[in-house]
């Protein structure tokens, strides 16, 4: 099975966020960048499956600036991807997710994929959209939200499931499939000393990337703003369980307005 | 110039989805008047399938000359705008809290890191796709209007025709509550309620408010309550108007998924809890005497 797995570098997530001195983006200087918590699910999902197909390869792309997006093509090679790829990204203003999905879909054109595993989102921008943009732009199936995913070689097909408002939904679907996962069913392993040192020598293959037409949509940040600092709450005073009851009922009713 | 808007409306049980009714809420106030607003119904069961249902949408909006397509922040809306942008070549946005028209673009607000802060986005390009934060837009009023309705034919391209296939659906195992993500409130219980027996307090109390029940980490750990209940960076992420956390320290993996609630209520005993920190309203006490009290009260201002 030939697996690509779609990876993004975030900022960890013990980050102090603040926005660029021109206000209009979060400010990446000096900030550490790591695998997507998702991604990092589908990285491990991608190497189950391996192990249990033999003859598959993962492949790992992302799409992205220099030098974060690399370091994550190598983590994920540390981990036990067989082949990397870089869709080499401008810097600023950072692309939004939808020219990432059309970027990435422009490089796996050509490359052989039989299961495209994303993590459902990404810990920054959360805009999981990716998966699916890749799904129509390959002219394949895509499934978001899911767990558990597996091969069944009995009978050549996935099986999956995945939470919905009607309920977890229970699937099959042949290959090929574009697949959407949810973090922390697995867990995922760590890279070992030798494999991180030997990744840093592997091979990355680079594709430029050029802008997109005009007329293809796109959206451009304008603003970046960090809540104000919580006050910490207000305290209800009481002697009695029942008067704290009716004062938090009142305040709910009648100030915060958040039930009849 | 205003934008043209498509709505694409989602069934639940035969209705037109909460989420749907925000997503024709805030099309209405884009567009400035009904004139300008579209309607798609998907079916009941075209949740299965985005990639069939995908093609249709973008026939229709073309068809209508719309320039914008709004859907509701459900499951299937968060999987289906992907495929609309990119098969539209459209701009996209998704978890979208505020949204306005200028200059025959549209501006869009997010809440992005998990609830820890917001950006704004000016979506370029002739055309757009945005999916709405659930509960971040009113219900529009009902006003009856004169509707007509054209059959939309489906293109079948090569991924809808693949034949993936749902073998089954469970019920979510909250019972018979609404849908953690979906609901309006929540009443999660944390360590502080000491065994399974207890969360019982916790579900009387949603139950009363007709609210979801949610749990932290060390509640589905400990599989006092199924991980499904899970509330935070590990669980799912909750924006409902009301949020109350019942024995619940606030560690920052909780906090992450429910911090973009509208309002936060926090009761537990030790008053050095971070959850405190995030929280509007707070009360320093025994869950065991305060959330019993709590119960009959909200039963009796709601005549229960």
């Amino acid at each position: 099975m030939e697996i690509v797995v779609c990876v993004k570098p975030v900022p960890e997530s013990e980050t102090r966020l603040r926005a660029a001195s021109d206000g209009m983006s979060f400010d990446p200087e000096g900030v550490k960048f790591v695998l997507a918590g998702y991604d990092e699910s589908a990285v491990e999902q991608a190497l189950l499956l391996k192990e249990a197909v033999p003859g598959s390869k993962v492949h790992a792309v992302a799409f992205g600036p220099p030098p974060r997006t690399e370091e994550v093509l190598r983590a994920a090679i540390a981990l036990g991807c067989d082949l990397a790829t870089w869709v080499e990204g401008p810097a600023e203003p950072s692309p939004d997710p939808m020219t990432a999905a059309r970027a990435l879909a422009r490089a796996l054109g050509p490359v052989p994929h039989d299961l495209v595993l994303c993590g459902k989102q990404a810990g920054d921008d959360e805009s999981g959209l990716v998966a699916a943009a890749l799904g129509e732009l390959l002219d394949i199936v895509d499934f978001g939200f899911v767990v558990d995913l597996r091969w069944d070689a009995a009978r050549s097909c996935l099986t999956f499931r995945r939470g919905t408002e009607a309920g977890e939904e229970h699937w099959e679907a042949p290959l090929p499939a574009v697949i959407g996962l949810q973090q922390a069913w697995n867990d995922p392993r760590t890279a070992k000393l030798p494999a991180i040192l030997k990744s840093r020598r592997a091979p990355i293959a680079k594709v430029p990337w050029t802008p997109f037409p005009p007329d293809v949509g796109r959206s451009v940040p304008e603003k970046f703003e960090l809540p104000a600092p919580r006050t910490g709450a207000r305290l209800i005073e009481y002697k009695t369980p029942l008067e704290a009851a009716e004062k938090l009922v009142r305040i709910l009713r009648e100030e915060a307005k958040v039930f009849p | 110039m205003t934008p043209r808007v498509l709505v694409v409306g989602e069934l639940a049980g035969g209705h037109l989805s909460g989420a749907s009714l925000e997503a024709l809420g805030s099309a209405l106030s884009l567009a400035g008047a009904a004139s300008g607003v579209v309607g798609f119904l998907a079916g009941s069961g075209a949740r299965a399938a985005s990639a069939r249902v995908a093609p249709a949408v973008v026939r229709a909006a073309t068809d209508a000359g719309a320039d914008t397509i709004l859907v509701g922040g459900t499951t299937f809306g968060r999987d289906l705008i992907g495929r609309l942008a990119a098969r539209w070549n459209a701009a996209a946005a998704a978890g979208v809290t505020e949204l306005r028209a200028e200059g025959g673009g549209v501006r869009v607000r997010r809440p992005v890191f998990g609830g820890r802060a917001t950006e704004t986005r000016r979506l370029e390009g002739p055309r757009r796709v945005l999916a709405l934060r659930p509960h971040a837009f009113p219900l529009p009023p009902e006003a009856p209007v004169e509707v007509r309705v054209s059959p939309v034919a489906v293109e079948e391209t090569t991924a809808a025709l693949r034949s993936a296939k749902r073998t089954a659906v469970s019920a979510v195992s909250s019972g018979s509550g609404p849908g953690l993500t979906d609901a309006t409130i929540v009443v999660s219980g944390g360590r502080g309620l000491r065994s399974p027996e207890n969360f019982r307090l916790i579900e009387e109390l949603a139950q009363s408010l007709g609210a979801a029940v949610g749990a932290s980490r060390a509640v589905t750990d400990a599989g006092w309550r199924p991980t499904s209940l899970q509330v935070g960076q590990t669980g799912k992420a909750v924006s409902p108007q009301l949020y109350v956390a019942v024995g619940i320290s606030g560690a920052i993996q909780h906090l992450v998924g429910m911090v973009s609630s509208r309002v936060i209520v926090a009761i537990n005993s030790d008053p050095s809890a971070p959850i405190f920190k995030v929280a509007d309203y707070g009360i320093v006490g025994d869950l065991f005497e305060v959330v019993p009290a709590l119960t009959a009260e909200v039963r009796r201002v709601r005549g229960l």
